[in-house]
């Protein structure tokens, strides 16, 4: 029988132990398929479990360390991404029944970085169907939270929040457009981070936005999201959107000294009524211990961020529509989510004059960021206005007026960095009365994710939210 | 804005060389109007300066210190 403690270990711990050999590769991949086996029925967070990928994975990595040639800090630490990556000779759906038979043939960029940096493979994660927030229907099973198996573990990379969340992963890599790493990252009381555009190859991974989309990691720690960051990072020739240039070392500038670092206090997405009471109160507190910390905080206004979700939504719906216009242009359009359909149909009529004022006024809300960029390392905000929502039980995308409606919701406060293109990160800072995770959301400047990193370092030390485990688990 | 009609949404399908089946088209309206109206709503800062390129991350950007 497997050590099923050694899944509560964070992936550092785990690799540090590896490394030293405390314990093998072999022995923390038998706990975590002997999990996934005992557990996962209760949250669909995988829809393929790759087990003998694993074992085989962990035997080499529990050889090349006994020989002296220890990768680096995930080295035989078991890992679990996203359905929305190329996996070469396994299962890629991406969420839908229309690809419930495809099998590529080769990896994504960001799974051959995994790879070369030791990793165990442990299975591919649920999540939105083509990376959809709007899905409702979901062919591998509904992902269900942690924290309350009624309600929503975020989307789209929701199997990724739902298992790190549960210890079925020691960490786990999710995909961002919209918000998509950060969304669910909230709702289950972990670390995302979405990168800079162009950090990070999106070689072999499914597209939602071409000038949106980015891959990223879903941890229990800061520290292990710096490091899964680290594996995936870099300039790859296969993705004309990445930049040639250095990967830091993030986790060596976690110290926990943030002094003098000066972050700004996004006023329209603290001070306002769109938040529920209890995630503005927890945000506005965090500041708080973030300023006790030694770093500087200042307001900041950013007038259009309250615009970013129908500014996103305009130029995702079409990008998407485009991306997908082999399916949406058949019958093969009859076998997607409804809500799918309604959304790439409306995306692909969206007139130009409309897209181009999104465009501009993307342009403007980036110019806006930006300019609070030069005054200040960082910006702080919610990275959603509510905890974790009920599962819907009814589909549908509803009339204009909800339409216009959810537009003043929780998409609103993870778009401003997709539209910008910057790093975003969300870390747990505090729960509900009804014991749900808020999420802190920290944005900086372009390929400055170390900086994020150092402050929500600094909190996670500073704070013990993280000590917490669901009910249950 | 007037709001966009069954047959406005069903000709800009033409147009695009699609079919919206008989059962989707109030709610692909419903989605259009909504979202045409959101964006029309937003008073638009000084961007006739602006050029909507997709512009990703600029060098200077990049180099942005405090």
């Amino acid at each position: 029988m497997a050590d099923n403690n050694l899944c509560y270990l964070s992936a550092t711990e785990l690799g540090e132990k590896i490394a030293a050999g405390d314990i093998s590769s072999v022995e923390a991949t038998e706990a975590y398929l002997d999990r996934i086996a005992q557990l996962d029925g209760n949250y669909a967070s995988y829809i393929t479990v790759t087990a003998d990928r694993a074992r085989e994975d962990a035997r080499r990595a529990d050889a090349e360390i006994a020989a002296g040639n220890r990768r680096g800090p995930l080295h035989g630490v078991p890992v679990a991404v996203k359905d929305q990556f190329d996996t070469a000779g396994i299962l890629t759906t991406n969420g839908s029944s229309i690809l419930g038979e495809n099998i590529p043939d080769s990896d994504a960029t960001i799974m051959t970085r995994l790879k070369e940096a030791g990793t165990v493979l442990l299975g591919k994660l649920n999540m939105s169907e083509y990376a959809s927030g709007d899905a409702f229907r979901h062919p591998y099973g509904r992902p269900r939270n942690p924290w309350d198996t009624r309600r929503n573990p975020g989307t789209s990379s929701s199997g990724s929040g739902a298992a790190t969340a549960a210890f079925l992963c020691a960490t786990s890599l999710g995909e961002d457009t919209g918000g998509s790493i950060r969304g669910p990252a909230a709702f289950c009381g972990l670390v995302g981070i979405r990168p800079t555009l162009g950090l990070v190859s999106r070689h072999g991974v499914f597209g939602a936005s071409w000038s949106m989309d980015t891959a990223g990691p879903i941890s229990r720690t800061v520290t292990d999201c710096a490091h899964t960051l680290a594996a995936i990072a870099g300039h790859d020739p296969k993705d004309p959107q990445t930049w040639d240039v250095p990967v830091p070392d993030y986790a060596a500038a976690l110290d926990g000294d943030i002094k003098g670092l000066k972050i700004g206090i996004v006023t329209e997405r603290v001070h306002t009524d769109a938040n529920d009471p209890e995630v503005r109160d927890a945000v506005i507190a965090a500041t708080e211990t973030l300023g006790g910390l030694g770093a500087e905080v200042s307001d900041v206004s950013l007038p259009l961020i309250v615009n970013s979700s129908e500014i996103s939504y305009a130029i995702i719906s079409s990008d998407a529509a485009m991306l997908n216009w082999d399916i949406i242009s058949t019958e093969q359009l009859r076998e997607l989510d409804h809500n799918n359909q309604v959304r790439l149909l409306m995306g692909s009529i969206v007139p130009a004059k409309a897209y181009q004022k999104a465009m501009r006024l993307r342009e403007a809300l980036r110019q806006q960021i930006l300019a609070a960029l030069e005054e200040v390392h960082a910006l702080i905000m919610p990275a959603s206005s509510v905890p974790s929502t009920l599962i819907p039980e009814t589909t549908g995308l509803g009339t204009k007026a909800d339409v216009i409606a959810g537009f003043k919701g929780r998409r609103g406060f993870t778009a401003p960095f997709n539209l910008a293109n910057l790093p975003a990160l969300s870390i747990n800072c505090g729960f509900t009365a009804s014991g749900l995770p808020i999420g802190l959301q920290i944005a900086g400047r372009a390929f400055d994710e170390t900086t994020l990193f150092r402050l929500a370092y600094a909190y996670e030390q500073a704070t013990d939210w993280g000590e917490r485990r669901p009910p249950g688990v | 804005m007037a709001d966009l009609t069954d047959s406005d949404v069903q000709a800009l399908a033409k147009a695009s060389s699609i079919t919206i089946p008989d059962d989707l088209v109030t709610e692909v309206r419903e989605s259009l109007n909504g979202l045409l109206e959101a964006l029309e709503a937003i008073q638009e800062p000084d961007v006739a300066d602006i050029q909507p390129l997709p512009i990703i991350v600029s060098a200077t950007a990049r180099k942005q210190e405090v």
